[in-house]
């Protein structure tokens, strides 16, 4: 019986150990890794994944070659300072892991843009911008890039006339008439927790109704300037709008 | 349901950006734990109180181990007679003066490097002045728990004569548990001298024994911490999901409640100092910079996990005592930064 306890805990261990090894792995695997942290990492991500699997072989292959039990001479030398009862950790991240590998991360959608506050990110981005290009067809500038080109020059009659493609998804302005909608993206500095959206508003021709919230459009038209919630804004005038399907990689980075 | 689901992406990817950090910290405390000779190290400190607590609080480089790290650590100072200063300065700085947690705070704050020079400026400057300020108490004993003052060595230059009970007794007529192991040497099965030690036996142990051991360590370790990482990431990623959003806008724009607020959030949430700068990224969009620095550089010095660490060295009195000044001083500095430099 004591035997047993002293086994159950060493082989949880290892359990876990793999389980968060290929937990990691799959991620990567499978490409969901785009979903939760910016590409940087994925090296690290990945090398984290093939390391705890090396370290639950090398656990498993040292409790198997101390299944004798060893005289008391190698007990233990030291210990950790506990902050849960034994086996609570253990299974903390066992149930974690197992729940990673049967649910799929999630694509963020309007619920969240609207929440992290889309409309603060009509004016000011959060970020220092990172890069700037001044690109010379603007119509071949994304989403991201417009919103960088304005956070340098931030003043919209500047872009007034120009030929506007950008793809994103759809999110409802809470305090726009109904032929508003915002084109969004979300961008990560690091990890899915810092994602942030950045949109435009899209003046359509007629009501938004057939762009459902979250749905991917690409919308194309000319910028003009308008005076929305009491602001000087650029905004997309659209010419045409089209539904597409969600990009393989929705965010920016 | 799908706020669920959006809080368990979070989630997840809060772990997933946290646990590459956390095994190159647990692998590294690891091999320094087994092949730096601590004594060596100690017999060089300088005595001087304020170059100590210069030298105790940079020596994180070479011990890089987070806030459950530091206080075994430390304890090994104290009990092997290092100098005060040098003792508190590491227990304070070591979380955060390290080259792994400098790291994972410039890949999270890249686009505020002010965030990353701050944190260390700030962290150093309240490490060294509190271990200056400690080591006006040159006898540090009324401070510190009994289990460790037995165990303590007495620093060669103290004048303080040892009252008669801290005379050193036989190990076996002290109380505790013991282990008699090898012939001779008893080994008292208590966490102080367990942890003591784990430093001071890998040198003579055989090469087998030494992986053994490393490997132990580091399973342990990131059982212990990863557990804790998990409470963590979830806390942060129900605030971010379940809270509605004016609520943490209004208490995180304001310079003094935002800085309050991310104290007690550091002290609540436990986060371990190689990860929490991508627990305070989640929070950079909506919070004042000075709170963002008070919890990157209050939360690796006290927080609830640590002062669990802490009782096992320290009187309720003197963690009062660090947690006040600490806290005080954080205060103080990020405010500072919230007043005059955003």
């Amino acid at each position: 019986m004591i035997k047993k306890q002293r086994l159950l805990l060493p082989i949880l261990d290892i359990i876990t150990l793999g389980i968060w090894g290929i937990l990691l792995i799959q991620y990567w695997v499978s490409g969901e890794l785009q979903l939760l942290i910016h590409p940087n990492y994925f090296a690290l991500v990945l090398g984290t994944g093939i390391l705890l699997l090396v370290l639950a072989v090398l656990k498993a292959i040292q409790v198997i070659s101390q299944l004798p039990p060893r005289n008391p001479k190698t007990m233990p030398m030291m210990q950790h300072i506990s902050w849960f009862p034994p086996g609570w950790s253990t299974g903390l991240l066992l149930a974690t892991a197992i729940l990673g590998l049967l649910v799929e991360p999630k694509v963020f959608t309007s619920q969240i843009a609207i929440q992290r506050g889309v409309m603060e990110s009509l004016t000011a981005t959060r970020t220092q911008p990172q890069s700037f290009r001044s690109l010379s067809k603007p119509e071949a500038r994304s989403l991201i890039e417009w919103i960088r080109t304005l956070s340098v020059y931030p003043e919209p009659d500047e872009y007034a006339g120009q030929a506007v493609n950008v793809k994103g998804f759809v999110v409802y302005p809470q305090n726009l008439s109904s032929n508003y909608l915002l084109v969004t993206r979300f961008v990560i500095t690091c990890c899915a927790a810092d994602a942030y959206p950045v949109s435009l508003p899209v003046k359509l021709p007629e009501s938004r109704n057939a762009y459902k919230p979250d749905t991917w459009i690409q919308v194309k038209g000319t910028m003009m300037t308008e005076t929305l919630q009491d602001k000087r804004q650029l905004v997309i005038d659209a010419s045409e709008i089209e539904t597409v399907p969600e990009p393989d990689n929705p965010y920016y980075y | 349901m799908s706020q669920l689901n959006n809080a368990f992406t979070l989630f997840l990817s809060l772990l997933v950006e946290a646990m590459p950090f956390l095994l190159i910290g647990v692998l590294f405390s690891g091999l320094l734990l087994l092949f730096v000779d601590e004594e060596r190290l100690i017999a060089s400190l300088p005595k001087n109180p304020f170059l100590g607590a210069v030298i105790g609080s940079c020596a994180g480089f070479f011990f890089p181990v987070c806030e459950c790290g530091n206080v075994p650590v430390s304890r090994r100072l104290l009990l092997q007679g290092a100098p005060v200063s040098v003792s508190i300065g590491f227990l304070l700085a070591a979380p955060t003066i390290n080259p792994i947690v400098i790291w994972s705070t410039w890949v999270a704050f890249r686009d505020q490097p002010e965030i990353v020079v701050l944190r260390v400026l700030f962290s150093l400057g309240i490490a060294i002045i509190i271990g200056w300020v400690f080591s006006v108490q040159k006898d540090l004993r009324p401070l510190l728990q009994q289990t460790v003052t037995r165990s303590m060595v007495i620093p060669r230059e103290q004048t303080v004569k040892p009252s008669p009970q801290q005379e050193p007794e036989p190990a076996l007529l002290q109380s505790g548990t013991f282990l008699l192991g090898q012939p001779g040497t008893p080994l008292r099965m208590d966490a102080a001298v367990l942890q003591a030690s784990l430093a001071a036996t890998p040198a003579r142990k055989p090469w087998s024994d030494r992986w053994r051991l490393f490997l132990d360590n580091t399973v342990q370790e990131l059982r212990e911490l990863g557990a804790v990482l998990i409470i963590g990431s979830a806390i942060a990623a129900t605030i971010q999901v379940a809270v509605p959003r004016e609520i943490i806008l209004s208490l995180g724009s304001g310079p003094v409640t935002s800085i309050l607020a991310m104290m007690l959030l550091a002290a609540v949430v436990s986060i371990c100092s190689t990860v929490d700068s991508f627990f305070a990224l989640a929070f950079a969009s909506t919070f004042t910079s000075g709170s963002l620095l008070a919890f990157l550089v209050f939360g690796p010095m006290i927080d609830i996990k640590a002062i669990g660490l802490m009782f096992s060295v320290f009187k309720a009195r003197t963690i009062f005592y660090l947690f006040a000044l600490a806290a005080q001083l954080t205060f103080l500095l990020t405010l500072m930064v919230n007043l005059h430099l955003s």
